[in-house]
């Protein structure tokens, strides 16, 4: 399959489960068909259905991006893009936001406009700073990785330990974590779709440089990429689309790791394609996962994130059956 | 006496408080192919690294044709001097044509798309290394001697000045390594410098000048059909090979 | 004759007045009516209460999927738990008016969809009058809203002077969650277990619902356990707790997940949890 081809499937694709995603939710169909007459309808379909499916598709589409760069930035087939730290991160910003909110009623001011949005965003962006500072600066790449996965397991332990502080915030908490694209309106619509086109910008200007970082540090060096540079930017982009990603619709699992290894086993494509057609994939699944989410136990919801692992390890199983990792 | 493309000053390499590289002084002869070799841990893959100024820990100056190699700026040097390192892994799912290209990256601009002159190089390197009819295969699904053939390429296609080689010929069968040694052969003619390192003894002493390394200092330097030359290659192999001729031709057997 | 029209069109113009008035909820944000709401949504079991006991069930149209009190709102819409409400069905009811606790993450969206969000949270008794106080000034009915604070509060001391003087000042332990996560004096189980005269082993200074070291527990020796059936295992087979006074002596009052849900929320069911818990030391200490 060619590589346009490939683009156009999935395109396809996902025009058709957005349309799917306009259809479902708890009051069916029927929200569709009155939708010309009745005010609240269109308001369902409009106001409700749309930003959530087209937000859906553009978190994925920045996880999937963002497991494209750091894949090529760990060069690891396996890598996700919250290795650096940012799912922890975000987890403990709105652990600490529901703390601030819950702590007594007038204090809600700064922390109701922060919002679980602003803290999940900040707390991702300050973890990868964390990470950056332990690994002093992007010098090597598995300094990078060990900083990464320590930041992760510290604050991970200290949001829970938060948790466990105070009890009152589990469930929101485990509502964080599972994931969801309930809370998405056009001011979240516009905000992923913004931080998607920044992201593409490095990600697509970087492409050459991640696939010389294939063949190996010393020849990627000896080709003239100035690889501390070029570390710098992609870690920036990963923790921007992470970051945005994350804070919007949760911790969602698996997207960013499954999007870009589905894309490699079907075509063969350099980076400059690869990251677009993860892109592209990513919000494909995820708007899948969400239909799925949305459809399975209508009216109720299951949490996008855990139809993702349970899709994601369901793949990765078929994965290791045939003996093709 | 030819002019050196590459001059190393008070090179020193030191990894974990100890010294594994020690050179004073070295020049590496302008439009010749060199070989160096010594016993495992001699210091000969450090040393080139350290000539293609891939370790930036490393001590000492390195002046590239004339200038320091500070004063490179990261494509020209790239554009000047080629690598070609030892068991570097990845890049399974490129396909071969595509690894081909990436040896272009030091003559295109950011953005730029690949042009004809580069797909030129780019065939005209793989058919060197006889690796041209399968440039649409991923990198992954082929045989270890396929894929060197493949890296080969990449590095002959930057079509620069100076070549340095780490183990080359690794997974290589006879006939394609004897491919090789003609590719050598044809870029010294054509002006270029070859600087590689290799364990297979009787290749090296085809080569113009041995560089013989032990313990991270370089024991000998000096052109192959020198008596001399081989006598220090039987020194700083302890003994254990014999030097026949044969053919006309070295050859290396263990005692 | 005039007199009484003016008097008239002034006592009018007072009452649209009060209606219109803004109503301030938990977040400090103002919130205006024209008219009291009719069309109510209510995604907080002890709002749902409220509104019930103000008499104005009939105006509710949905509420989440813990609201079990009274009977009526078990027929209504149940649009989703605390932290999963369902936004699309909470639209398709059109609501005038939602009512949520202040931590709920949904709220924003809601706002943002242009419904009206008053986000009240009772966790004290005084809340509990002040939260009576502000649904009754939204549905319009604030004389009733203060008479029933009158009988609540009145219930509670009664249920309290009916207590046999043994039943006094005994050391109470409350255990909410296995942990052990204990009810403290300033959380709303811990006021009410206050009024009924007993002695909370948990001071306010440990917070509402802290995590309890199990030796804390040891040590501060309470007369009388209370937790749920879902964490009444026994007792006994905690290290060292055969030797609190309460385990020896077999004072341990297990409540069910019914009277668990009258006991937490906190509101116009606070004297039946008044008397659960006086019938519990009553049962003891008679």
């Amino acid at each position: 399959m060619t590589r346009a081809g490939f683009a156009l499937v999935i395109g396809l694709l996902s025009a058709a489960l957005a349309v799917l995603g306009l259809c479902i939710g708890s009051t069916g169909l029927e929200s569709l068909r009155q939708m010309a007459g009745d005010a609240t309808a269109m308001q369902i379909v409009r106001d409700i259905r749309l930003p959530r499916t087209l937000g859906a598709w553009l978190a994925g589409a920045l996880l999937g991006l963002g497991g494209a760069l750091a894949q090529g930035l760990f060069r690891n087939p396996l890598a996700d893009p919250y290795l650096l730290g940012s799912a922890s991160g975000a987890n403990l910003g709105v652990s600490l936001l529901l703390v601030a909110l819950g702590a007594s009623p007038g204090s809600g001011g700064w922390a109701a406009r922060l919002g679980t949005t602003g803290a999940a965003f900040v707390g991702a962006l300050l973890a990868v700073a964390v990470t950056l500072s332990l690994a002093r600066g992007v010098q090597q790449t598995l300094r990078l990785l060990l900083a990464g996965v320590v930041v992760s397991m510290v604050l991970g332990a200290t949001a829970a330990m938060v948790v466990l502080w105070v009890p009152d915030i589990m469930r929101a908490m485990q509502a964080f974590i599972l994931g969801t694209t309930a809370f998405l309106g056009w001011p979240s619509v516009a905000l992923l779709g913004g931080a998607l086109l920044v992201c593409l910008l490095p990600a697509i200007g970087l492409a050459r440089a991640l696939d010389a970082l294939a063949l190996g540090e010393a020849s990627a060096l000896s080709l003239g990429i100035a690889l501390p540079w070029v570390r710098l930017a992609l870690v920036a982009a990963l923790a921007l689309a992470t970051g945005a990603a994350v804070a919007q619709v949760g911790l969602v699992a698996f997207v960013g790791l499954v999007a870009p290894h589905l894309v490699r086993g079907i075509v063969k494509p350099t980076h400059g394609w690869l990251v677009f057609l993860a892109a592209l994939m990513g919000g494909a699944l995820l708007l899948a996962a969400d239909v799925l989410a949305r459809w399975l136990l209508a009216p109720q919801e299951l949490p996008v994130g855990g139809v993702t692992a349970l899709l994601g390890g369901g793949y990765l199983l078929w994965l290791m059956h045939r003996r093709r990792l | 006496m030819t002019a050196s493309v590459l001059e190393a000053q008070a090179l020193r390499v030191t990894v974990h408080g100890r010294c594994i590289l020690d050179v004073p002084r070295l020049a590496v002869p302008g439009g010749r192919w060199t070989a160096v070799v010594g016993p495992n841990g001699a210091g000969k893959t450090t040393l080139l690294k350290t000539l293609a100024h891939l370790l930036p820990s490393a001590q000492g100056r390195v002046h590239l044709l004339g200038r320091d190699m500070n004063q490179w700026g990261g494509k020209a040097r790239a554009r000047a001097l080629a690598w070609l390192g030892q068991n570097e892994g990845g890049a399974e799912d490129l396909l071969a044509q595509d690894v081909v290209m990436l040896g272009r990256l030091p003559h295109q601009s950011w953005l730029g798309a690949p042009g004809p002159s580069d797909r030129a190089a780019v065939e005209d390197a793989m058919r060197q290394t006889q690796s041209w009819d399968w440039r649409e295969r991923p990198l992954g699904q082929l045989s270890g001697g396929e894929r060197q053939r493949v890296l080969l390429a990449r590095a002959l296609a930057v079509r620069s000045q100076v070549l340095l080689m780490d183990e080359p010929l690794a997974n290589l069968d006879a006939p394609h390594q004897a491919d090789w040694l003609l590719s050598v052969r044809q870029l010294v003619r054509d002006g270029r410098t070859v600087v590689s390192v290799l364990h297979e003894l009787g290749m090296a002493l085809q080569a113009d000048e041995l560089l013989v390394l032990a313990h991270g200092r370089v024991v000998h330097h000096g052109r192959t059909d020198d008596a001399a030359c081989r006598q220090a290659l039987v020194d700083v192999f302890e003994q254990r090979i014999a030097l026949h001729q044969v053919a006309g031709q070295w050859v290396v057997l263990p005692k | 004759m005039i007199g009484r029209v003016l008097a008239g069109l002034a006592l009018c113009w007072w009452a649209l007045a009060a209606c219109a008035a803004g109503l301030v909820d938990d977040r400090g944000v103002e919130v205006a009516f024209d008219a009291p709401p009719r069309r109510i949504v209510s995604l907080l079991p002890s709002l749902t209460e409220t509104v019930c006991a103000l008499d104005a069930c009939d105006r509710l149209v949905g509420v989440d999927d813990f609201s079990n009190w009274p009977e009526q709102v078990h027929k209504l819409p149940h649009v989703g738990g605390l932290e999963d409400a369902n936004v699309e069905r909470i639209v398709a009811l059109r609501p005038d008016v939602v009512l949520l606790a202040t931590s709920a993450r949904v709220s924003g969206r809601l706002e943002n969809l242009g419904l009206r969000v008053v986000a009240l949270e009772p966790k004290s008794m005084k809340d509990v009058q002040r939260v009576l106080g502000k649904v009754g000034q939204l549905l319009g009915r604030e004389p009733q809203a203060r008479a029933l604070w009158q009988r609540l509060d009145a219930g509670v001391s009664d249920a309290a002077a009916q207590l046999p003087q043994r039943a006094h000042g005994k050391r109470v332990y409350f255990e909410v969650n296995s942990g052990p996560y204990a009810a403290g004096e300033s959380s709303f189980i811990g006021e009410t277990l206050a009024r009924l005269g007993a002695v909370n082993i948990v001071p306010a200074a440990l917070g509402p619902f802290p995590k309890l070291n199990p030796e804390f527990v040891v040590r501060a020796d309470p007369q009388l356990i209370m937790m749920g059936d879902r964490n009444a295992v026994d007792l006994a087979a905690r290290p060292g707790w055969d030797g609190i006074d309460a385990v020896r002596n077999r004072r341990v009052c297990v409540f069910s997940a019914a009277e668990g849900d009258v006991l937490v929320r906190p509101g116009p069911r606070m004297v039946e949890a008044a008397r659960i818990m006086a019938a519990c030391l009553e049962k003891y200490f008679p």
